[in-house]
């Protein structure tokens, strides 16, 4: 008996030592001590000297928000704002000049980057740990970011190139035939409106590229995009946002936007960045209907000639069916003549319908 | 002039007594030397704040791994684990809806042990719900809760229930959507008994959904009520295993002829040290279980809770699976009919089943009905429950195990 008690004993103490060494080894303490090393080598001054060495190792963090929202980025990003370390790789390189507009410590870092905050771990942080937080957004996907407070109007054109674009093509390619954005759109597919708070940017891309990689058993086909269109289409996916994320940092924002009541200033700069209604007369058709037919998403749901889906009646025979007339009125509002049915309000113009009546009368 | 060996005297005598000091506190806490006489090891028991719970002896055969495996020790090891812990949480925990989710992540990410404490509670409380199950088992199977321990029995259903209660009540604070949608399909289960259903469930929730109030009560619940109320209730019933006459025995079994049948005789030993160092021995060995699970996996976390979102499908914590899978069917047999039936089948069955039969024994043939009608009990409360957290996706319909949900994953 007392030689099971010492060998559990000593096993408790072993697992005990294994704690010890899981809580005392930190990833940042390295960059830390890296930065610190830096800092000392670096310094010209004995004042910078001397500041450099009085630095602690210590867990660093931003608070905003009357301290409910708390970023750790800094811990490891100790460079950020000291230009000594302009040509360094990260974490320890100098942010770039966008910081002197958006300082830091008003700000913070998940505003622009995402990731998650309080993690104190590459993968955590960056958005790739246990808890599914949204991956930190890089390169040509920050414009989602820079959208999100700026709209287009006060920023030059190429900052949010990516988002205008991405609206576009999502109007061009008539994703609404299926998907509702802000209240627009149709039944068949989710509703897009929010996406972006409930999808990271990664997941809308694979998505985007291969609808079934994703949703196991998905029914929206792969449509065959360009890398660029898909990007676009995933940054301007991204910036659709739910109220508790668009309000999350309201507060910031709210000195810097007029008006005397903060919230109704965001507001307008929301109203004036509304998402125009897509562009009917799109010049990226040729009211060719037979191009159209595809163009627009019709083939999603119909099946001409053995091609296509089969959420709607086949309309390889659809001449013979339905006159002209009928197929115009039913064009421009399916409800008048298939109340209840799933067919979607497709918005086209008088152009595109009587070039598709005429590709679908010809049908028989 | 100095007297030099009166000085040398006295150092010699505060060096003699400091020696002494510390065997003294040891004798003053501790008295008598180590106990080797049988009356020196009964003193033992009886003299010791912790000790005395015990018998201060006991048959032999109580000390066997079979007899009971040690499973209601084990429920009270991780109950004071659970104290342990919860107090370290709490140093860190904020019941606000605002900053609960933070404060997890803090757990996680940056306090010293946060990660290892947070899980080691929540593995802890999952298997103190399967400690307590499978300890009740035991106890049905070996008869123990015939007379005179029908008490005892009713106070353990108790604990159970306050089992329960602890784990859903704590399931709710880390205000992640795997918690908040959970909360809300249980407490729905509640409002499906007729008339005080709703009204239960409002006062549970202090409104009519999860919201700032509802994490305020369950905090209150889950870091004072409850445990108050389970430290006193677990007091009670070890206190009356020893006044009911300690472990089911099976001389206690009496034949048709009112006669004491089967063995009688059986060693008796002391309670120390025997007794003490096994149970050190379970403790050690149980915590170490704890510790590396703890180390290897964490504790579930979803994102914060979006009440706007909810998670399809919504899961009740995996020990109500059970009566969510019966609502799918019926609202009213799973959210009351049942339930109901279970505790009052619990409550009646030590005041209905007096026979002294199978008293100690497992699986008596001559209960053979009872632990039939217990086993086809267990075995619906298990299947139901399996259903539940493997079988069921989307829209809570069925799916294999293996078999992708349709949707996003």
């Amino acid at each position: 008996m007392e030689r099971w008690l010492a060998i559990t004993g000593l096993l408790l103490t072993l697992v005990l030592g294994w704690t010890l060494w899981d809580a005392s080894e930190q990833e940042w303490t390295r960059y830390q001590e890296a930065y610190y090393r830096q800092a000392v080598r670096l310094a010209q001054k004995g004042s910078q000297r001397d500041w450099a060495s009085s630095l602690r190792t210590e867990i660093r963090q931003i608070q905003l928000n009357g301290h409910t929202t708390v970023e750790r980025c800094v811990t490891c990003h100790l460079g950020y704002d000291n230009p000594a370390f302009k040509n360094f790789a990260a974490p320890l390189r100098t942010h770039s000049e966008l910081l002197q507009s958006h300082a830091a410590e008003r700000f913070g870092c998940a505003v622009c980057h995402g990731g998650e905050g309080r993690a104190v771990t590459t993968l955590e942080a960056h958005g790739q740990g246990q808890v599914a937080a949204k991956p930190l957004l890089r390169g040509k996907y920050m414009q989602a970011a820079c959208y999100n407070c700026h709209g287009t109007n006060t920023l030059p054109p190429q900052a949010t190139a990516g988002v205008v674009r991405g609206r576009q093509l999502v109007n061009s390619y008539f994703c609404l035939a299926c998907h509702k954005i802000n209240g627009e759109g149709g039944e068949e597919g989710p509703d897009l409106s929010q996406v972006g708070s409930h999808r990271s940017w990664t997941w809308i891309y694979a998505h985007t590229v291969r609808p079934q990689g994703v949703v196991s058993g998905s029914t929206m086909p792969v449509f065959l995009l360009s890398r660029d269109e898909i990007e676009d289409i995933t940054i301007y996916l991204s910036t659709l946002l739910d109220n508790r994320d668009r309000l999350r940092y309201l507060p910031l924002l709210a000195k810097r936007v007029v008006g005397e009541d903060p919230a109704q200033g965001w507001v307008a700069t929301q109203r004036r960045e509304a998402p125009a209604r897509h562009d009917a007369g799109s010049p990226l058709f040729s009211y060719d209907g037979k191009k159209l037919f595809h163009g627009a998403g019709c083939y999603i749901c119909h099946t001409i000639d053995m091609t296509g889906g089969e959420v709607g009646p086949s309309l390889t025979y659809i001449g013979r069916k339905r006159n002209s007339d009928n197929l115009t009125r039913l064009l421009k509002d399916p409800d008048e003549i298939l109340p209840g049915g799933k067919m979607p309000q497709l918005y086209l113009n008088d152009l595109q319908i009587s070039a598709l009546v005429d590709y679908l009368s010809w049908l028989r | 002039m100095i007297d030099v060996v009166a000085v040398y005297k006295k150092v010699i005598g505060a060096t003699l007594l400091a020696a002494q000091l510390p065997g003294r506190f040891y004798r003053s806490v501790f008295r008598g030397g180590y106990p080797t006489t049988v009356r020196q090891q009964l003193a033992t028991v009886v003299n010791n704040l912790l000790l005395h719970v015990h018998p201060t002896r006991l048959y032999n055969r109580s000390l066997e791994p079979q007899t009971t495996f040690g499973l209601g020790l084990i429920c009270f090891y991780l109950f004071i684990i659970e104290w342990i812990t919860g107090i370290f949480l709490m140093f860190y925990y904020e019941p606000s809806t605002g900053a609960a989710y933070g404060r997890i992540l803090d757990l996680n990410y940056t306090i010293t042990f946060g990660r290892v404490m947070r899980n080691l509670h929540r593995w802890a409380a999952e298997a103190m719900v399967v400690g307590v199950a499978l300890h009740m088992c035991r106890v049905f199977y070996t008869g123990a809760y015939k007379p005179p321990r029908e008490f005892n029995w009713v106070l353990g259903v108790s604990l159970l229930v306050l089992t329960l209660a602890l784990s859903f009540t704590g399931y709710l604070l880390p205000w992640d959507q795997l918690s908040f949608w959970a909360v809300t399909v249980g407490t729905n289960i509640v409002s499906y008994a007729p008339v005080l259903g709703p009204k239960l469930r409002y006062v549970l929730l202090g409104g009519d959904t999860v919201g700032s109030d509802a994490l305020l009560r369950f905090y209150t619940l889950h870091v004072i009520a409850v445990p108050a109320v389970t430290s006193l209730l677990i007091n009670y019933h070890i206190w009356r295993v020893v006044k009911d006459g300690g472990l089911a025995h099976p001389s206690e079994n009496r034949g048709a002829d009112g006669e004491p049948v089967g063995q009688r005789s059986d060693s008796v030993i002391t309670t120390f040290p025997k007794v003490v160092y096994l149970e050190l021995l379970v403790f050690l060995v149980l915590m170490i279980g704890l510790m590396v699970a703890s180390l290897l996996f964490n504790a579930p976390l979803e994102e914060e809770a979006n009440p706007l979102t909810p998670s399809n499908p919504s899961k009740a914590p995996w020990y109500f699976l059970g009566l969510q899978e019966l609502v799918g069917y019926s609202a009213f047999w799973g959210g009351v009919g049942v339930p109901t039936i279970l505790m009052i089948f619990l409550l009646v069955l030590p005041y209905v089943d007096r026979r002294q039969v199978g008293v100690g024994v497992w699986f008596a043939r001559e209960r053979m009905i009872i632990i039939g009608v217990w086993t086809l009990i267990l075995i619906g409360i298990v299947v139901t429950t399996a259903l539940g957290i493997y079988f069921r996706g989307p829209n809570w319909n069925f799916y294999w195990p293996w078999e992708n949900w349709p949707g996003p994953h």
